[in-house]
Formats: structure tokens, sequence, C-alpha cells
């Protein structure tokens, strides 16, 4: 089976959608493989903590294939699969849960890195966590999918149900929150 | 948010008040030059920021306060072990199983599910030369419907759903190697897995049907 992973890279996501439809779960299988590692980095940063996380992602590449008939083909997986668990993570966040203690690198710790320097990466990181945490879920929601996931305006507004100019305005917001609590930390 | 900055007094001071104006002296909007620093657009500099002091020193002050954030997003978080295990085991619950009867005796009825009929030969076509990518769906849907209606008269008390007996029907989506002839690699597939599924778990009557639907190139 040597270069079969090498070659499921080149088959496209709609390729497999389309077979995923027709029955094929090994399809499912390969995107939930190609997808799973996103699905659960966006719930992580959005709500903050492993478990919340893990569920969200479970919950979002599950309810994806159980509505594979209603994805249009026009747009891309991913971008369907950002807006589910984008609406997942919002249910978590307004049942309630303490967002607090956002953790949203829970494997930081870098063997090779200096005690002291390692010490410092966790205070910044604790710091964007805190004011990420702090942000309207809108704000912080525009902020992963553009900073972190490197979506463009365009593709969150389509991700978010929103228009461009109010993307941009939370971005814009956002961004000034976020940079007035890091210069009081650096 | 106030009006345009005048002159920065100290550092810690001069990013706060930055954030707190609406332009810099020299006019340049604060939200822009604080897009163009978090877009990693830094030193794409225009003709005006090229010759400003006061954008220079807002861009080196955005750059300073942004970077914990570029950081982080430039970090990797993987997937947690046993995530992909967790989605598909609970949809192949959702997933009606259809199952193969493969022995009735004193003993009791051995039974494989469809989806194992269909693992084995996708990983058994993935070995056939030319074969690129191999996906694997035991009886359709529709199949199994008529077989589980055609075969309810004869169905073993043990058998939970459709028992289709000895007879497997496998498809398979294929996608194969540009050039290489396609029928001969889709015979190949059919005889290979055929023999498979006849030597490893004793199917006696076993149809494949290939569907080579993407053809993929060497780069």
């Amino acid at each position: 089976m040597a270069g079969t992973d090498e070659a499921e890279a080149e088959v496209e996501d709609a390729y497999l959608v389309a077979r995923a439809r027709e029955g094929y779960l090994d399809a499912y299988e390969l995107l939930v493989q190609r997808h799973s590692a996103m699905a659960y980095r966006v719930g992580l940063r959005l709500c903050g903590n492993h478990h919340d996380a893990q569920d969200i992602a479970q919950e979002a590449l599950i309810a994806a294939w159980e509505n594979l008939d209603r994805f249009r083909a026009d747009s891309s997986f991913s971008t369907w699969l950002y807006q589910i668990v984008t609406r997942r993570a919002l249910n978590k966040v307004t049942r309630g849960r303490d967002a607090g203690s956002l953790d949203l690198l829970p494997d930081v710790a870098d063997p090779g890195a200096e005690p002291a320097a390692q010490a410092e990466r966790n205070l910044a990181v604790d710091a964007v966590t805190d004011a990420l945490a702090a942000l309207p879920f809108a704000q912080r929601a525009a902020i992963v999918l553009h900073h972190f996931e490197g979506l463009s305006y365009a593709e969150v507004a389509g991700v978010t149900r929103s228009t461009v100019p109010a993307v941009r305005s939370h971005l814009f917001r956002a961004r000034r929150t976020l940079g007035t609590k890091l210069e009081e930390w650096r | 948010m106030t009006g345009p900055v005048s002159e920065p007094s100290s550092r810690g001071q001069a990013a706060r008040q930055l954030l707190s104006s609406a332009a810099l002296a020299c006019g340049a909007d604060v939200d822009l030059l604080l897009e163009q620093v978090a877009d990693g657009r830094a030193t794409d500099l225009d003709a005006h920021q090229r010759e400003c002091v006061h954008c220079e020193a807002a861009i080196a002050e955005f750059t300073a306060v942004w970077r914990p954030l570029t950081e982080l997003a430039a970090s990797h978080v993987p997937a947690p072990p046993g995530l992909t295990a967790a989605v598909m085991s609970q949809i192949r619950v959702l997933v009606r199983d259809v199952w193969y009867t493969l022995q009735t005796t004193d003993l009791g009825a051995i039974r494989i599910a469809a989806r194992i009929v269909a693992a084995l030969a996708r990983d058994s076509a993935r070995t056939v030369p030319g074969v690129r990518v191999a996906l694997g769906r035991s009886t359709h849907d529709k199949l199994a419907a008529i077989a589980e209606r055609a075969t309810r008269r004869h169905r073993h008390p043990h058998a939970a759903v459709g028992v289709l007996g000895r007879t497997a029907v496998v498809d398979l989506a294929v996608a194969v190697t540009y050039g290489d002839p396609v029928h001969e690699v889709a015979r190949d597939i059919q005889q290979h897995v055929i023999t498979t599924l006849r030597d490893t778990i004793g199917l006696k009557t076993v149809t494949v049907n290939v569907t080579v639907d993407d053809i993929l190139t060497n780069d």
C-alpha cells in the first residue's frame, strides 16, 4: 500500500464529498482525517478548553456527515465545516460555560526551550488567551477565523453569515482591544 | 477615541495612546495601520509610509504588541488522538449495518459486518499496481434492501439484519494512474479482490463492481 497516503492527499475534497454522499464511508473517513485538527483547533480557540473543543470537533464532524445532502457543491467542505464548528462553539459558550480558563495551546511546552524563555512564552500565550477570552464572541470568531485560520474577510463573512463590512468592523474593534491588553502585558 | 496623537512620550504609553486615537499626527488611520501589521504586511510600505516617521514608529510599536498573537497563530495544534476513530465509530452506529452470514452450525452463526468486507476489498484493491486511491462500499443501500427482502423468508434467526448468505456485493471507487490501461487495471482489481475475499473470509460468491472515477498524474 506504499504511496497510498500521498495519493490520497492528491484527491480533492469535492471528490471525497461526492463519494461520501454515495455511501462510501471510507471517503468520509479521509475527510475527517484531513479536517479533524482544524475542527479541534478552532473549537479550542473559540471555547477555550480541551474537553469542549473535542466535543465540538466530534459533534461538528458527525453533523457534517448527517447533513451531506444539504451541502452545496459550490462552497468548499472546509468553509462548511468552519460554519458548523463556529455555530457549535457559539452554542457552547452561550450555554453559560465558564470561558475564563482559556487554554489555547495545551501542548505549548517545547522540550528544547530554555526554562526562562519557556516561562516567558507561556506568559505570552496566557496573555493572548485571556485577551481573546474577554472579547465578545463575534469579535473572537472574526479574529480566530481571519488571523489564526487565514480566512479572507469574505470567507469569514460566509462562515459567520455576516457581511464583509461587519467582519471588518468586528476586526477593527477586536484588534484595538487586543492591542491595548497585550500592551499592558508587555 | 480622541484626535490625532501629538508627541509620544514613552514607549508603553505611545502604543496605548495610539490605540485610543483615530489617526496619527500625519493623518494616517490607526485601524488601517493595525490591520496592515496584523495581516503580516508591516514591511509592505506605501509611498507616504516610506517617508513618514509617525507611521514608521506606529508600525514598529504595533508589530511588537501584536507579536504574541502572531506566534500563537503559527503554533501547531494537532487533533487529539482517537478523534477520527471516535467520529467514525459513531457514524457507523448511525449507518444500518448489513451482515453476511458465513456459516450456521450447531454452535451458532458466524456473521461478518459488510463494512469489514468493504474495508478488506478496499485494502486489497490498493495493492493492485496502477491504483492510486480506492474507496470501498459494501452493498449499495438499494441492493442491500433488495437482498434483505429477497432473503427474508430464508433468514436465519440469529441474523439481526439482512442476511446475504455467502454472497457479497462490493462497490469500489478507484482513482488510477494516468497512462495505465484503465480496463486492465479494473480487471486486475476485480480478480485480486475476489481472490482476497474468498481466501480471507471464505465468501463463496463475490461480485466486485469497479468504478474508475478519477485519473491522477504522477506529478
